[in-house]
């Protein structure tokens, strides 16, 4: 489903800084991946590469088979708006838009009509436990329900591949526990291909497998046996 | 210096478009200042150089308006004891024939004595260049042209020139050239000269002079030759420096200097918007600069002297700019209005050198450098105000707190009171009417913000409904940021109120003049010695009011003289009817006055009729005894009507034609003006009239229908300054708009970053800008309009209480307000056009970043 060969991330500023350097690796489809560092390995901008948010400097990113070096702009926000759903860790819902609106937001960028799209996004919110928050602005609501609304949005699409970058980070440790068994829950029933980019070792050990990254490269990918076990842990 | 170096030096280097922005507002508003006043100027100097030129070394001038005087005045002044030397002078403007020349000044003069006022600097030296100096004075043909005239167009002593003349186009040779100096150099160089007899016959004017130059005996003060002049010749006549002319030059220009006096003001007005705009972002963004600033020991004084040196160097640099602009600018104007000002009025006027006035220079220097730091005042006492620790924190900065709403609100109903007090309670106040005025758009100004977000907030779930992510984000922009967005709205509008007023000013006076046109000219032929109406020079004998009379299919003739004169100093236009027969053909009821009285009245030669306007700036009322100095007595007789009349800018007194002819000695008629019988086509009595005169006289006969055309594109071309206006605010949506959408872009990063990572392509980003922009420029028509509505009546008391005492129909200029509907949304498209790109450029983890 995602794949990197040889990917190498540098950002020329006044000195160098290489992100990522020759990172290869794979990830399935419906694989649920946690990606673990110290600040500064890397991470993000695996996720951003992986994303399609940015260019690798050299290598390759394949996202459900196809190169991203080549496309253009708009060719990288069909591929995110068509495959990739994204949470953040400061939720980036729009201020000023009800929870229905931020989640009906990408398909009425796809151009569904407004009746499928309404149907949709109430849906979602339904799924995510937030039925009665639809006209409520994010300010109205908790980081929980926040995060909730950002994953009803991030799922609206149907996306094939999840990523969320710190997704508990912004949250207390209930509410984040709260959030990451959501994140199972909809691994488990919409068989999504799930990264997650974490600090916390308790959301890495709860996912089938971890990347580890030092210095922008790959220095450990673990499967976990006992990711139920640590989700109940957490 | 040391802090503008270090801090205030690195911001503009990083936003060097914004900076641009801002110094194109101080230079648009001393550009526009400079422009106006410069050209204003400039028509006045052209005018007087043009009087001082033609004068020479004349002292004193004798004149009657513009209908001249007998050929005895001449032997009464030159008997004088005080004059040294008096010499008649005929002066007519007419079209030079020349292509891309315009008009020609003709003088006529006494050749014999006009060089002891004036030299005639002749080509070759002497008169060596007059061919044959018997020949010129004997030929009324001849004439002597400017050098420079004569270059241009290759003429050399014995080309032919056509010109009009009372007597049709009649060819004439030129007898000498003159060298470009003094005389030859008036009227930019577009100047003819005439034995003053020839001039005469030429042009109709009888045995009668326009004037008579006066060079006084040496010793001999103004006072006592004037005090003998009066007493030998009469109180009727002007006896005046030459200087006088242009004080009655300067009211002609009236209706202008008013347009320039407001648009200067507003273009000021709409600069400090600019700036005020600018400076409130720019505190809003360095907020944590600021804060860490006073964190490590700024004082609030120098935070707020930052900010001011700031302004102060973009004032600077930006009216410097603009004084360049506004010279360029003034020229165009100037040689607009100058060939206008010589179309419309006849008068020796034409644009060759600008004048440009030190003093105006550095006052506008002066008002732009002031401006600015006007209008970063309030902004650079808010960053001082900035608590360090407020500073350094994150948060909502362009939103209207609900106090100061409150504030805004009670303040903006105060003034709007007190300007509703004004135009009733003290209307007949000056002083009060003029700050009821400044005062209602003080009101407009505060309630802009709050206008603002009540329009985004109305406009929402339309844009919603057209287009619900990218409509809903940019109402949701503008709800969110007020002030943002209210500083560009607000010199939109007063942009836009201006030039709805100026073009209702140019309705209302065009609806104003059908309407009186319609009722005051229905004859249905009119009959002219020339093609121009104004041309006043040229004149028919009464004899033909007969000659008319008999050609078949006419009903009626009318016969009409009108000349400017001077009343208490100001130009005002007589115009001599009969008005026994006028009582029957026009039914217009009196403004004072009973109609019937009126004119029995002043068809006994009992009494004058006045326009309403020169009623109105002369504070004249029914009944008040009124005194015409004439050049064979003063007219003493009552008001016994007032009309509203639009013959002239200035006004008109109307007197039966017997009057006229006995204190003027004049019988000579404009214009006839010719009802036809019921049952006759007034086409085929044109035929016929023409018929009759054919190869006696050149008469032109126009149908009822081509004159009021004529006179309404007279008035048309009063009114192009408003497209210079409407211009003005093009730009003013376009600096605005770039400016609200720049400071946009960077609030609203993260949000369109999110939009683009949650699937956004960029058209549908840029269309959220689009709508945005469109948003700004619809609120700032909106309210334009609105404003412009209150606008136009205040500019039409304006024009009614100081200006013309015209009373002008208040028109709104509905048409205009839709023609801007999509000139504003060009301009908004093209001012989006560069921050729509910036918005879907930046880098997306960059904008997710950004806090």
């Amino acid at each position: 489903m995602i794949e990197l060969d040889q990917v190498t991330k540098r950002f020329d500023g006044r000195s160098q800084v290489t992100a990522l350097t020759d990172v290869s690796l794979t990830i399935n489809r419906g694989e649920m991946v946690a990606v673990v560092g110290p600040s500064g390995s890397g991470k993000s901008t695996f996720l951003n590469l992986v994303g399609a948010l940015d260019r690798a400097t050299s290598g390759v990113v394949r996202v459900d088979g196809e190169p991203l070096g080549g496309l253009s702009e708009d060719a990288l926000t069909r591929l995110r708006r068509d495959k990739i759903g994204f949470i953040f860790q400061f939720f980036n819902l729009l201020p000023t838009l009800t929870c229905l609106e931020n989640v009906a937001l990408p398909l009425h960028l796809r151009g569904w009509s407004r009746k499928r799209v309404s149907a949709r996004a109430g849906e979602l919110l339904s799924l995510v436990g937030l039925a009665d928050r639809m006209t409520h602005l994010p300010e109205e609501l908790s980081g929980g329900q926040r995060q909730r609304v950002a994953i009803a949005r991030a799922l609206s699409i149907h996306p094939p591949i999840l990523l969320a970058d710190e997704p508990t980070g912004n949250l207390d440790s209930r509410t984040g526990t709260d959030i990451l068994a959501l994140l199972h829950d909809l691994h488990s029933t919409t068989g999504s291909t799930v990264v997650i980019v974490t600090h916390d070792d308790g959301v890495a050990r709860s996912c089938e497998r971890t990347i580890s990254l030092r210095d922008g490269r790959v220095v450990e990918d673990t499967k976990n046996a006992s990711r139920v076990d640590a989700v109940a842990a957490s | 210096m040391i802090l503008l170096r270090l801090i205030s030096w690195p911001y503009f280097r990083k936003h060097l478009l914004r900076t641009a922005l801002t110094t194109a507002g101080i230079v648009l508003g001393v550009a526009v200042f400079v422009g106006m006043h410069t050209a204003n100027q400039t028509v006045l100097l052209s005018f007087s150089q043009t009087v001082d030129r033609i004068a020479g070394k004349t002292q004193l001038q004798v004149s009657a308006g513009e209908a001249g005087f007998g050929e005895e005045v001449l032997d009464l002044v030159q008997s004088a004891s005080t004059v040294r030397v008096g010499v008649p002078i005929i002066e007519v403007v007419v079209d030079s024939n020349i292509p891309g020349e315009g008009n020609l000044l003709v003088l006529g003069v006494d050749m014999t004595g006009d060089r002891s006022l004036r030299d005639y600097d002749l080509e070759g030296g002497g008169d060596a260049e007059i061919d044959d100096p018997l020949i010129f004075l004997a030929q009324p043909d001849s004439l002597i042209l400017s050098k420079e005239l004569a270059d241009r167009h290759h003429i050399a002593v014995g080309s032919r020139l056509p010109l009009g003349t009372s007597g049709g186009q009649r060819t004439f040779t030129v007898r000498g050239i003159i060298k470009s100096t003094g005389l030859a150099s008036a009227f930019g160089g577009n100047i003819a000269i005439m034995d003053i007899y020839a001039a005469q016959h030429m042009f109709g004017r009888g045995r009668t002079f326009d004037r008579i130059d006066i060079a006084m005996k040496p010793g001999v003060t103004l006072t006592d030759c004037q005090r003998e002049l009066h007493a030998l010749i009469g109180s009727g006549f002007d006896v005046q420096p030459p200087s006088g002319r242009g004080q009655q030059f300067e009211s002609m220009l009236a209706s202008y200097s008013l347009m320039v006096s407001i648009s200067s003001a507003f273009a000021l007005f709409i600069g400090m918007f600019i700036i005020y705009n600018s400076f409130s972002i720019a505190v809003t963004e360095r907020r944590a600069e600021i804060g860490i600033l006073r964190a490590i020991g700024a004082t609030r004084g120098q935070i707020r002297w930052i900010f001011l040196g700031e302004s102060a160097a973009i004032g600077l640099i930006g009216s410097v700019a603009g004084l360049a602009f506004g010279v360029l600018m003034a020229r165009g104007i100037a040689f607009g209005i100058g060939a206008l000002i010589s179309d419309v009025y006849r008068v020796g006027q034409t644009v060759d050198a600008m004048a440009i006035s030190p003093g105006l220079l550095a006052l506008s220097l002066a008002i732009g450098v002031a401006t600015s730091v006007v209008a970063a005042a309030i902004p650079a006492q808010n960053a001082a105000r900035l608590d360090p620790i407020q500073a350094l924190q994150k948060g909502r900065y362009h939103v209207l707190s609900a106090g100061e709403s409150r504030v805004r609100i009670a303040a903006a109903a105060v003034l709007a009171l007190f300007s509703a007090i004004t135009l009733t309670v003290a209307s007949t106040s000056r002083p009060l009417f003029y700050a009821g005025y400044l005062s209602a758009m003080l009101a407009a100004l505060l309630l802009v913000p709050l206008l603002t977000l009540g329009l985004a907030k109305t406009f929402r779930p339309l844009l919603q409904w057209l287009r619900p992510v990218e409509g809903a984000l940019a109402a949701d922009s503008l709800i969110q940021a007020p002030r943002r967005t209210s500083a560009s709205v607000a010199a939109l509008m007063f942009s836009l109120a201006l030039a709805v007023a100026f073009e209702g000013m140019g309705l209302s006076n065009y609806s104003s003049m059908v309407d009186w046109m319609d009722s005051v000219l229905n004859p249905d032929l009119f009959v002219l010695p020339s093609q121009s109406f104004d041309i006043r020079a040229a004149r028919f004998p009464a004899t033909m009011a007969s000659e008319i009379a008999a050609v078949p299919g006419v009903d009626r003739v009318q016969m009409l003289r009108n000349g400017r004169t001077t009343f208490r100093g100001a130009p005002v236009m007589v115009i001599a009817l009969e008005m026994s027969s006028i009582a029957q053909t026009i039914h217009r009821r009196p403004v004072a006055g009973e109609a019937g009285d009126m004119y029995r009245r002043a068809a006994a030669g009992e009494g004058l009729v006045l326009s309403d306007n020169f009623a109105e700036l002369q504070h004249l009322r029914l009944g008040d005894q009124v005194e015409i100095a004439a050049p064979y007595g003063v007219i003493r007789l009552p008001v016994v009507g007032i009309l509203v009349d639009y013959s002239d800018q200035q006004g008109a007194i109307m007197i039966d034609r017997t009057l006229f002819i006995k204190y003027w000695h004049d019988d000579s008629v404009n214009m006839f003006r010719v009802y036809t019988r019921p049952d006759a086509d007034a086409l085929a009595v044109r035929t016929h009239l023409l018929e009759r005169f054919a190869g006696q006289r050149q008469v032109f006969v126009l149908t009822n229908a081509e004159l009021k055309t004529y006179i309404l594109g007279v008035l048309g071309q009063w009114f192009r300054l408003t497209s210079i206006q409407i211009g003005v605010a093009v730009l003013v949506a376009i600096l605005g708009i770039i400016n609200t959408l720049t400071v946009s872009i960077k609030d609203r990063r993260r949000e369109l970053g999110v939009l683009r990572v949650v699937g956004a392509l960029h058209w549908q980003v840029r269309r959220t800008i689009w709508i945005e922009a469109l948003s700004v420029g619809a609120f700032g028509l909106i309210l334009g309009s609105a404003l412009g509505a209150l606008n136009l009546y205040y500019v039409l008391q304006i024009v009614h209480r100081d200006v013309t005492g015209m009373r002008l129909a208040y028109q709104f200029p509905l048409m205009t307000v839709v023609a801007l509907v999509p000139t504003i949304i060009v301009a908004a498209l093209v001012a989006a056009l560069w921050p729509a790109e910036s918005a879907v450029r930046g880098s997306l983890v960059e904008a997710l970043a950004y806090e």
